[in-house]
């Protein structure tokens, strides 16, 4: 009977033990890298004004094409760097029902309008403002850039996180476009607001 | 019971009642502490294990902002932490759910505890008698050395497995684009359009402008070939092999697409001003003289030149030596 406490004893210390690690293997891990619970589902709707200001654009206009939202700041180094990059992309799909939505994140639309114009725009990209963060927080960006693409049928089929470039990019739309869902990719690291 | 007894026992109960009732009334939560009671629930996702409610930061700032919002517009606790968990999971609550494989998290202290009494209590009701030391001790010891061995054994996996699962997840950029390597099979020319847009500094980039003008060209674009093969052709950083397969491309299709018989000659010179010994362009010369310029002797030259190369294919030879039986005949270029 001895040996059989002992070996419940042992039992438990394991489990105590396996309990501990898994939740150890938890400490450290980036929670803004947890699969997006968008992935598969219907993109979250916006209505959003240009940074310019004017006439707020929906979602709903550009329904049956891909759809590539970027969340960006000109204080995010990473954004910087993978500017052009969406740019070359926006202008190389312009015309294949692919559109390009950058919505400024945690920043004054004079700030993201200054940043655009050192850092070039594409014809066919829309900028967008968010008012409140609430599309970001629809959208659950916990860091920039993040960048979503949604499908012709409004589904969100992929998200990168972290700086993106334009093989990428591009290698995410061409596999939309062969109707595969491409899901989650990390690329990098993701930046706060400064004084966030 | 008195009239007067049940009158005092009536007017006490109202009072009780009344009294219930006001602090009922003034401790029912206001928008205002149900803002911040939801706040408190949900984590910051810019924070370390902040909660919005107490979080300065402005993306806090801007969540409790969607969460009053919503209060005022009559959402329930439940549904406003529920649009929440759709956009950002179970990662923005700060306690996890007691639903799913997180309902462990909840239970597991109350297993642990219950084990822990139920052991306690089973040593206390069976008491271990001391054993007499027999001479057996030393290969009885041996034999507590393995379960706790296996439980070193079982420990060390765990953390091996651990840790190769933490290196996955923090493992290096999936999607980050390498121009020489990336197989580009699969890739559009919408893609490589991008790429070379966005890596015109590149010194690699002459490669893939070369393999994206050769699909223009197989694919009879000469219009979208013509603009990559000039960048190459042109280019301080291509190599003299893509320096010359972009002059050859050039010269064919200034001949097969314009009909421009002295450009496309050039063009061909440049390239064997490279590479002398270029097979290629010493025959597509040839074929542009005899049949765009009816130059039959330089034609005739050309081609007894390339059947002079030692390397020539087989199949190339049988080509250009009826080229050349055709054109020492007088023979029109078909």
């Amino acid at each position: 009977m001895n040996r059989g406490i002992r070996w419940v004893g042992y039992g438990i210390a394991l489990a105590a033990v396996v309990f501990a690690v898994v939740l150890a293997s938890r400490f450290g891990t980036d929670p803004g890298l947890v699969d997006s619970p968008l992935l598969g589902q219907p993109a979250p709707m916006f209505e959003l004004p240009p940074l310019e200001g004017g006439e707020t654009i929906s979602l709903g206009d550009l329904e049956g094409e891909i759809v590539v939202v970027n969340f960006f700041a000109s204080w995010c180094l990473q954004c910087r760097n993978e500017h052009a990059d969406l740019t070359s992309t926006a202008d190389a799909f312009a015309d294949q029902g692919v559109t390009l939505v950058q919505i400024a994140y945690q920043e004054s639309p004079p700030a993201s309008l200054q940043y655009l114009e050192v850092a070039g725009r594409s014809p066919s990209a829309l900028y967008l403002a968010d008012p409140g963060s609430r599309t970001a927080i629809a959208y659950g960006v916990f860091g920039i850039p993040e960048t979503f693409f949604i499908d012709e049928e409004g589904t969100v089929v992929g998200k990168i996180i972290g700086e993106s470039d334009a093989l990428t990019l591009g290698a995410t739309i061409d596999a939309i476009k062969r109707g595969e869902s491409p899901g989650q990719n990390v690329t990098g690291d993701t930046q706060q607001a400064p004084d966030g | 019971m008195s009239e007067r007894l049940r009158n005092v026992v009536t007017i006490g109960l109202l009072v009780v009642m009344a009294t219930v009732l006001v602090v009922l009334v003034a401790t029912s939560p206001t928008d205002t502490d149900r803002v911040q009671a939801i706040g408190e629930r949900i984590k910051c996702p810019v924070c370390q294990g902040e909660s919005i409610a107490n979080s300065p930061s402005p993306m806090a700032r801007d969540m409790m902002g969607l969460v009053a919002e919503r209060v005022a517009d009559g959402g329930s606790d439940e549904a406003i932490v529920d649009e929440l968990l759709a956009s950002y999971s179970g990662a923005v609550l700060l306690d996890p759910p007691a639903r799913g494989w997180t309902l462990l998290l909840w239970i597991a202290p109350l297993v642990a505890l219950g084990a822990g009494a139920g052991v306690i209590l089973w040593w206390r009701r069976h008491p271990v008698e001391p054993a007499p030391v027999t001479a057996s001790d030393e290969v009885t010891g041996r034999r507590r050395l393995v379960p706790l061995l296996v439980l070193v054994g079982a420990f060390a996996g765990i953390v091996v497995v651990a840790g190769f699962f933490l290196q996955e997840r923090a493992g290096p950029a999936t999607g980050a684009a390498d121009l020489a390597g990336e197989e580009l099979d699969d890739v559009s020319n919408e893609t490589m359009e991008a790429v070379i847009a966005a890596n015109l500094d590149d010194p690699e980039v002459d490669g893939m402008r070369l393999a994206l003008a050769e699909r223009y060209y197989q694919a009879g674009d000469y219009r979208s070939a013509f603009p990559h093969y000039l960048e190459v052709a042109e280019s301080d950083d291509a190599t003299e092999s893509q320096a010359v397969a972009a002059l050859i491309r050039l010269g064919w299709m200034a001949w097969d697409g314009n009909a421009e018989v002295d450009a496309a000659v050039g063009l061909f010179d440049q390239a064997l001003a490279i590479d002398a010994g270029s097979a290629t362009a010493r025959y597509l010369k040839a074929q542009v003289l005899w049949c765009g310029a009816a130059a039959y002797e330089q034609a005739a030259g050309l081609f007894e030149a390339v059947l002079s190369d030692p390397e020539l294919p087989e199949e190339s030879r049988d080509l250009v030596e009826a080229d050349l039986a055709a054109v020492n005949s007088g023979a029109s270029c078909t």
